[in-house]
C-alpha cells in the first residue's frame, strides 16, 4: 500500500519546497513591516480602520490592527491563509486525477492491480507534502519572526491556528478533488475549484449578520475565524470537525464519482 | 481456459456506436491480432477489457475475471500486461522512476532483461523522451513482472523498421514461452508475422475471425508492374488476378534529358529538383522509346506463374506489396458491413 502515494508525494517536493518558501517569505515581510506601521500610527492604529470600506474589512477579518495578533489574524491569515493557501489546496486537489485523465497517464495507473479508489486515495494522500511542509515551517517563522521584531504571539495560538486550519485546507483539497474527477480537463477542474471557493469566501463574509446568514454554512471559511485564535486563544473544535466531516464527505464522493466514471 | 472471451460487447456513446454485440475469443497461448481501420472501435474493446469503461451492454473475462467487476479485474491484472495505444508517463521523472513505481506494484522479475532487449534511456527525464523511447518504456513496463497475457493497443506504431524487427522476434520468443497476446493494428502487414489468428472489426462490428494464413490467402497482394510496349489488362488474365487495370502513355524518349537540362535557368532550378532527377537516373530502369504501360491489380495467385507471365516483357518497375487492409474490407466485404 501507499505506493502511489509516496511516489506522487516525492513528486511534489520541489513544488510543496516553493510555495513554503513564498509563503515564509509573505510572513517575514508582513511581521517585518509591522513596527514601523504601528509605530508611526500608535494609539490612532484602528481609526485606519473606518476608513476600509466595511464590506472589505468583514471579507478579510480586519477586526484590529492594534495588536501583531490582530495584524497576523487578518492580513496574514484571513488572506494568505485561507484564501491564497486554500485556493493552492483546491487547485492541487483539483489537478490529482483530471491532469492523468487529460494526458491520457491514468490508462497506465489503471492498468496496475490497484482499485480506483485506491488511486484517488492515495493521491489525495500525496497532498500531505505540502499540507505538512506549510503547516510546520510558516508557524516557526512566526513565532520567530515575532519574538525578533518585539511583538510576541503566543506559540500556542500560533501552533493552534496552524493545526485549525488542517482540515480546512483538506476540505479545500477535497473540493478540487471532486472538480478533478468531475471534469476530464485540469485546466477546468481548477478553475472550477478555484472559482468555487473564491465564491464561497466572499459570499460568506457578504451574507454574515445578514437575513441570508444560513447560506454561509457551506462556506469552509465559516469554520475558520484566526481573530478568536489569535486574539482571543478561542479554539473552535467543533468547526474543526465539521471541516474535517465535509473533507470525508468530499473525499468519499469523489471516489464513488470515480469508480463509475468511463476513462476516455 | 480461454485467455480472453468476449461476448456482446456493446458500447453506445451515443453518436456512435463504438462496438456492436462484439464476440470473439483468444485461446490461451494464442498471439491474436485485432485489425481494423482508424476509428473502428478496437481501443473501445481493449478499454473495456481493462476495465477503464464499462460496456453498454455484453462484457466479458479475462483470464477467467470478469472485466465488469472491479474487485475480480484487479485479481486478473497482477497477470495482464498492457501497452496503451499512446501510452504517456509522468514527464518529470526518469523512466527507472516510473519503471520502479510500477515494480512495486505488481513486480519485476524480468525487468534487467527488457531494458537491454529495447533500450529505452532509463535515467533521462521522460520529457526528453521521443515518441519511439515512450514506446519503448511502454514495452519494458507492459512486460516486466512476466504477465501471462499481455493486451498492447497498435504497438508497433511509433517504432522505426528496425525496433519493430526487434518486437516481432520478441514476441515470438515469448509466444514460445506460452505467452498469451491480444494486440491490435490497423496494418495487416506490422503483426502478420506474429499473429496466429486475427479478429477483422469495422464500424463496431466483428466482421470476421480467421487464421492468419487464410487470410493472408485471401487478401493477396497488390501488385504495380509497368512494362514497355502496350499491353492489354488481358495479358494477366491468370488465376488469382483481380481487378487489373491497365494504362498505357507514351513514354519518353531517350533524348528529352538532355534537353530539358541544358534549357533549365541554373536559378530556377532548386537543389530538391537537381538530386530527384540526378537519383532517378541511378536507378533508372533500361530506357525505352516508346509507350509504356502500367498495370495494377490485386493478386491472390502463385508469385511464380506471375513472373513467368512477365518474363519476356521488358519489366520497368515492380511491386508487389501486401494489400492494405481497406483493400481486403472492398474486396471480401464490399461497402456494407456484412
Amino acid at each position: 500500500m501507499l505506493e502511489i502515494a509516496r511516489y506522487e508525494g516525492r513528486n511534489r517536493v520541489r513544488g510543496a519546497a516553493a510555495a513554503t518558501a513564498a509563503l515564509g517569505g509573505f510572513a517575514l515581510l508582513y511581521i517585518f513591516v509591522y513596527p514601523t506601521f504601528a509605530e508611526s500610527l500608535g494609539a490612532d492604529i484602528d481609526q485606519l480602520l473606518e476608513a476600509y470600506p466595511e464590506a472589505l474589512s468583514k471579507a478579510f477579518g480586519v477586526q484590529s490592527l492594534a495588536s501583531m495578533e490582530g495584524y497576523l489574524a487578518s492580513e496574514l491569515y484571513t488572506f494568505g491563509w485561507l484564501l491564497v493557501v486554500g485556493l493552492y489546496f483546491a487547485y492541487a486537489g483539483a489537478s490529482l486525477i483530471a491532469a492523468d485523465v487529460e494526458r491520457e497517464r491514468m490508462d497506465m495507473l489503471l492498468s496496475l492491480p490497484v482499485s480506483r479508489a485506491r488511486v484517488v486515495l492515495e493521491a489525495f494522500a500525496s497532498l500531505a507534502v505540502p499540507l505538512v511542509a506549510l503547516s510546520t515551517v510558516v508557524p516557526a517563522v512566526v513565532v520567530v519572526a515575532t519574538e525578533v521584531v518585539g511583538y510576541p504571539v503566543p506559540a500556542v495560538d500560533v501552533a493552534a491556528i496552524h493545526l485549525l486550519s488542517v482540515p480546512y485546507l483538506t476540505a479545500c483539497a477535497g473540493l478540487g478533488l471532486v472538480a478533478s474527477v468531475v471534469f476530464d480537463r485540469a485546466g477546468i477542474a481548477q478553475r472550477v475549484a478555484a472559482g468555487v471557493l473564491v465564491g464561497l469566501f466572499f459570499a460568506e463574509s457578504i451574507v454574515t449578520d445578514t437575513d441570508f446568514d444560513a447560506v454561509g454554512v457551506v462556506s469552509p471559511t465559516r469554520y475558520l475565524d484566526p481573530n478568536a485564535v489569535l486574539r482571543e486563544s478561542e479554539y473552535a473544535l467543533g468547526d474543526a470537525a465539521v471541516l474535517a466531516v465535509a473533507t470525508l464527505a468530499l473525499v468519499a464522493l469523489a471516489v464513488a464519482l470515480f469508480r463509475r466514471k468511463d476513462i476516455e | 481456459m480461454a485467455a480472453l472471451e468476449i461476448e456482446g460487447l456493446t458500447k453506445d456513446y451515443g453518436e456512435v456506436l463504438a462496438n456492436d454485440d462484439v464476440t470473439f475469443t483468444v485461446e490461451e497461448g494464442e498471439v491474436f491480432g485485432y485489425l481494423g481501420p482508424n476509428g473502428a472501435g478496437k481501443t473501445t474493446t481493449i478499454r473495456t477489457v481493462m476495465g477503464f469503461q464499462s460496456p453498454t451492454s455484453g462484457g466479458g473475462t479475462v483470464l477467467g475475471h470478469d472485466v465488469t467487476d472491479e474487485a475480480d479485474l484487479i485479481a486478473a491484472k497482477r497477470r495482464i500486461g498492457y501497452l496503451p495505444a499512446n501510452p504517456a508517463f509522468d514527464e518529470d521523472v526518469t523512466g527507472r522512476e516510473i519503471l520502479n513505481l510500477h515494480a512495486s506494484i505488481k513486480g519485476d522479475e524480468r525487468r534487467a532483461e527488457l531494458v537491454e532487449t529495447f533500450d529505452p534511456p532509463i535515467d533521462r527525464t521522460v520529457r526528453d523522451y521521443s515518441t519511439g523511447n515512450v514506446q519503448k518504456l511502454g514495452l519494458v513496463q507492459a512486460f516486466m513482472h512476466d504477465p501471462d497475457l499481455v493486451v498492447m493497443d497498435e504497438p508497433t506504431s511509433g517504432l522505426d523498421p528496425l525496433m519493430q524487427r526487434a518486437f516481432n522476434d520478441f514476441v515470438e520468443a515469448e509466444k514460445e514461452r506460452g505467452l498469451t497476446v491480444f494486440l491490435s493494428s490497423h496494418v495487416l502487414s506490422e503483426v502478420r508475422r506474429v499473429c496466429d489468428r486475427v479478429g477483422i472489426i469495422r464500424d463496431g462490428r466483428l466482421v470476421t475471425t480467421e487464421n492468419i494464413e487464410d487470410l493472408l490467402h485471401r487478401t493477396g497482394k497488390f501488385v504495380r508492374v509497368r512494362v514497355a510496349g502496350e499491353v492489354d489488362a488481358a495479358a494477366f488474365d491468370l488465376d488469382g488476378v483481380h481487378d487489373a487495370s491497365c494504362s498505357t502513355t507514351d513514354g519518353r524518349r531517350a533524348d528529352d534529358r538532355p534537353a530539358v537540362d541544358d534549357t533549365a535557368e541554373p536559378d530556377d532550378t532548386t537543389d530538391g529538383a537537381v538530386g530527384g532527377r540526378l537519383g532517378a537516373d541511378a536507378a533508372d530502369p533500361p530506357r525505352v522509346d516508346g509507350p509504356v504501360t502500367e498495370c495494377t491489380f490485386t493478386f491472390t495467385g502463385d508469385v511464380n506463374e506471375l513472373i513467368a507471365v512477365l518474363n519476356g516483357r521488358t519489366v520497368l518497375d515492380l511491386d508487389i506489396e501486401e494489400a492494405p487492409l481497406e483493400e481486403v474490407f472492398m474486396r471480401f466485404y464490399g461497402g456494407s458491413d456484412a
